[in-house]
């Protein structure tokens, strides 16, 4: 086996074996409870993973199959990774109730505004000459357009704010936008050079995929800090609140 | 090619930026028990005298407009100063506020729920408050002359309803308010 080949098979095989591990830590912290969206994202992957790993070990596989198997997987991942980033906007706004307004409005309007920049791209459909993988690649880009711009303005959002994560929350969040990053650097690659570099963009991509699993691995299992203050410090937060709203209502 | 490139950009971006994320979540919270000790007190009195209209207006009253502006616009930057400072006071009684509402201890996480959700409140209104100073010392004084201009019309309209009660003392006359 060549040095090519054996890092294929592991970025093949081993970013899924270590998805088992994830869904262990899941079930075991209880996380499902609050992301089940991820949690059926992740086994998702998991399922999809032995198809796919069967089709392309299999050598009755027909290119059309296979194409199609990925397709579907392809959509259905999609759409679980959007739901995932739903879920994190609604945890990390339900979590405070000042924020409580904020949230929905900042998602929807994120979305419009991520859509529209998203369909304007659309018209510059790149180099497939495969109607059906040209419509994957359309797709895989406007999707990781939204994905990638919504969690950037959920980043932005919560620093400008000074908000804390917890640490299974924000390494949910930074796995995803890393995958999804990197889609979209592949995806805008690929719509211009067609299959020109479509192998090492395959690497690169499962590449980012094994990352991100390890960062979901650490994070989950990552203690939660233990600092209790014996007394929180003293603070006129509600005399500059009304100082402030007084102010811009002048 | 340069969508293309925009793109790619972007996407590398928004990887550094939660990468760079992910960089200051792990130091914030290896120097948690330091947080309190970075908490500035801000003479909440002082602000309310550089912000308070009325100062202003006795400003512009006395110092010739061109010095006006120049002084305001030092005001305001002040304010505005004050203001982050509050503002960065809060990051820090968020964070302390997030571990405190973990706590076991009821009060405790009741008071740092209460403790997060005034800080988030105060960084929202500081994020509006900067952006308001900061449009006003475009122009200083416009708020001013706006309340002169205010002043000036109300004045004049009392001026017009006693004159008309002066000249036909059984009828009234209605004036726009704007």
């Amino acid at each position: 086996m060549t040095l090519r080949a054996f890092i294929w098979q592991y970025l093949l095989i081993v970013p899924h074996l270590l998805l088992l591990i994830v869904l262990v830590a899941l079930l075991r912290r209880k996380v499902y409870r609050q992301f089940p969206v991820f949690f059926a994202f992740i086994l998702g992957e998991t399922v999809q993973s032995l198809v796919m790993i069967w089709l392309i070990e299999s050598p009755s596989t027909k290119h059309a199959e296979y194409a199609i198997a990925y397709s579907a997987a392809f959509a259905v991942s999609t759409a679980l990774r959007f739901g995932v980033v739903h879920e994190i906007f609604a945890h990390i706004f339900q979590n405070y109730s000042a924020l409580d307004r904020f949230g929905t409005p900042l998602f929807r309007w994120l979305t419009v505004a991520l859509l529209c920049g998203a369909f304007a791209l659309a018209a510059w459909t790149g180099a497939y000459s495969d109607q059906l993988m040209s419509v994957v690649h359309l797709f895989d880009r406007t999707a990781s357009i939204l994905q990638c711009g919504l969690l950037v303005g959920l980043f932005l959002f919560s620093s400008q704010l000074g908000l804390s994560w917890r640490s299974h929350v924000f390494g949910i969040a930074l796995g995803v936008g890393i995958i999804a990053s990197a889609s979209l650097a592949a995806a805008a690659i690929r719509s211009q050079t067609g299959v020109t570099y479509s192998v090492a963009l395959n690497y690169l991509v499962m590449l980012v995929y094994h990352c991100s699993v390890l960062i979901w691995i650490f994070y989950l299992f990552a203690p939660e800090r233990s600092y209790a203050p014996a007394a929180l410090p003293r603070h006129d937060m509600e005399t500059w609140n009304l100082e402030l709203e007084r102010l811009l209502k002048q | 090619m340069i969508i293309a490139v925009i793109l790619v950009v972007a996407a590398v971006l928004s990887l550094l930026l939660m990468v760079w994320a992910a960089k200051g979540r792990s130091s914030a919270i290896s120097h948690v028990e330091d947080l309190p000790r970075h908490i500035r007190p801000v003479d909440i009195d002082a602000f309310r005298v550089l912000v308070d209209p009325a100062e202003a207006q006795f400003l512009w009253s006395r110092l010739p407009h061109a010095e006006f502006r120049k002084i305001q616009r030092q005001r305001l930057r002040a304010a505005v100063q004050y203001i982050s400072c509050a503002a960065q006071n809060a990051a820090v009684l968020v964070r302390i506020g997030e571990v405190a509402r973990r706590s076991s201890e009821p009060s405790v996480a009741e008071a740092g729920e209460q403790l997060v959700n005034a800080a988030i409140r105060l960084r929202i209104f500081s994020f509006q408050a900067i952006l308001k100073l900061t449009l006003e010392m475009i122009r200083p004084g416009a708020s001013v002359s706006a309340l002169n201009l205010a002043e000036n019309y109300e004045r004049m309209t009392g001026l017009v309803f006693l004159l008309n009660r002066l000249q036909r003392p059984a009828t009234g006359i209605t004036v726009a308010a704007t």
